[in-house]
């Protein structure tokens, strides 16, 4: 059967990841996401909405969809795909409802203490399906496979950081100091779990969307030992600190692997040049050509963190900003829009190749659209990363306003995909797929678009 | 008899980059004997989501061939697919 080795829930993932983006993008736009007041429940709402009900929810989702295409094999344990998305779906609303708490609304308190364990699970049963998808002697040689491995190990410290605070916060069991645990939380979700899975992934789509060859020479190998002793090490600061060990000793370590990370972040750039100059497609469609301000934006986050080393406040907060607004999200949203085509060209036209003409993948988007709704995104970037800067609170609204009207473009164009409206009527099909849910049975199209 | 095949297969597309499977270098070897035909061919990368939909689309392609009555098509990646194999003039 055709497709027989997709997922049958990856749209759900993106499409729960997609409504906590436009919902943390519409708070932040109301106000919620204050650069002033970072220790605000509401405002730690809102990044984690961002953070964790966007890029962790896309990225469990894109691995679940993805690591059979790393590993050559079918997932395992395909079953765990739905319970994971409602543990991590509702543990993200619990969890931002639940900072809610430290603002006085104590009536939110049980649900702060429950979302580290719903998350928990959720993570948990992710990394079951992963883990037992490219543990494999065929596969365990590829450093990309191990890359993303190692992000796994990064998402257990992150997780184990992030439920250490709830506690703190919830005022239950002896406090550690939490300005000692925010670094550690920071680097291992960001540099650890999303950055690494990230590059992991991206090795082998880049390598395919591009045409180029494979290549995973002594570079990767550098980059990933490198990589593994910097999660080990973080790792090792989380435990000592939750063993009780010196907060100085710990924020001392975390910093000082800024500058190996930053060297790292050069490392993969690059290789992804290498990669690039390789390739045999000339003309690239819109998931690459904005994976490269993705990339640049990379570049700008790895430079911002030698400041941010340095003298910390501003420069951290920015450097983390370009991080995952920059360079983590607008990889992501660019390939959804790819991989959202592909997954519905599979579904719908797959069981004609051969026997009638079927349109080509890249027909199923606007070129167009994608281009101006990321490129909002990225100016949106831009503007917040000036913002925070400049301590301007004026140019930080304008930059939630980009960044939401690009979400809300993304958000339409993956509507505008999966209804294939882009297609010429005479080649849709009498049947449109779900918007989200598994092909079970096809609606029948209301109209002939015109 | 194996030019009727190939003239087939250039009417299989890669729908990822618009390419026939010949042009792509996807096509191992072509064999005909007598109303039976078969294919050995490749995929970019081993784990491609298209590899089951491109080998049902080759099998189509072959059965529709006057004369054709059976097809067999394998599909291997030793050795591995690499861009140098696609054909100079397809891009």
């Amino acid at each position: 059967m055709a497709g027989k080795h997709l997922s049958r829930w990856t749209l759900v993932w993106f499409g729960s990841a997609m409504a906590m983006l436009l919902a943390g993008c519409a708070l932040g736009l109301l106000g919620a996401a204050d650069p002033q007041g970072w220790s605000q429940g509401s405002n730690l709402a809102v990044v984690h909405l961002f953070v964790l009900g966007w890029l962790c929810q896309v990225m469990l989702g894109a691995l679940i969809q993805f690591v059979p295409v790393l590993a050559a094999r079918p997932l395992a344990f395909p079953g765990l795909a739905l319970p994971a998305l409602v543990a991590t779906s509702t543990g993200t609303l619990a969890l931002a409802l639940g900072f809610l708490a430290l603002d006085g609304h104590q009536a939110l308190q049980p649900l702060f203490l429950l979302a580290p364990v719903l998350i928990g699970l959720g993570f948990a049963l992710v990394a079951v399906m992963v883990t037992a998808t490219l543990w494999h002697r065929d596969s365990l040689h590829l450093a990309e496979v191990r890359m993303v491995l190692l992000a796994l190990a990064a998402l257990v410290g992150l997780w184990l950081s992030g439920g250490r605070m709830v506690l703190a916060l919830a005022g239950l069991g002896p406090a550690p100091d939490l300005s000692a645990m925010l670094p550690l939380h920071l680097l291992l979700g960001i540099a650890g779990w999303l950055g690494l899975a990230a590059c992991g992934v991206t090795y082998k789509l880049f390598a395919m969307f591009l045409l180029a060859p494979e290549q995973g020479g002594r570079l990767r190998g550098a980059i990933f030992w490198t990589a593994a002793g910097l999660v080990a090490l973080l790792l090792a600061a989380l435990l000592w600190l939750l063993a009780g060990g010196s907060a100085g000793r710990a924020t001392a370590l975390a910093l000082a692997l800024l500058p190996l990370l930053a060297l790292l972040a050069l490392l993969y750039l690059t290789e992804i040049a290498q990669l690039w100059k390789a390739r045999r497609r000339p003309a690239l469609e819109p998931n690459m050509l904005w994976s490269r301000a993705a990339l640049a934006f990379l570049a700008l986050a790895a430079a911002l963190a030698i400041p941010g080393w340095l003298w910390g406040g501003t420069w951290a907060e920015t450097a983390v900003f370009v991080a995952l607004v920059g360079w983590l999200s607008t990889l992501t949203l660019a390939q959804l829009l790819k991989i959202v085509g592909f997954l519905t060209w599979i579904q719908v036209f797959a069981p004609r190749i051969g026997h009638q003409p079927v349109p080509m993948v890249q027909k199923l988007g606007s070129t167009r659209a994608a281009s101006a709704c990321l490129a909002l995104w990225c100016a949106g970037t831009l503007a917040g990363a000036l913002s925070l800067l400049g301590a301007s609170p004026a140019g930080y609204r304008l930059a939630m306003a980009l960044l939401s009207l690009g979400a809300l473009g993304v958000g339409r164009e993956l509507i505008a995909v999966r209804q294939l409206a882009h297609l010429p009527p005479a080649e849709r099909p009498g049947q449109l797929p779900h918007l989200m849910l598994p092909l079970l049975h096809p609606r029948p199209r209301a109209e002939t678009r015109s | 008899m194996t030019d009727q095949i190939r003239q087939a297969l250039r009417a299989v597309f890669d729908p990822e980059t618009g390419r026939d499977l010949i042009a792509m270098g996807m096509i191992y070897d072509i064999r005909r004997q007598a109303g039976h035909a078969e294919v050995t061919m490749t995929t970019t990368t081993r784990g491609c989501p298209l590899t089951e939909v491109l080998r049902l689309g080759v099998q189509a392609a072959l059965l529709a061939v006057p004369g054709v009555t059976s097809a067999e098509v394998t599909l291997i990646w030793d050795p591995p697919w690499t861009p140098d194999r696609i054909e100079p003039l397809a891009f």
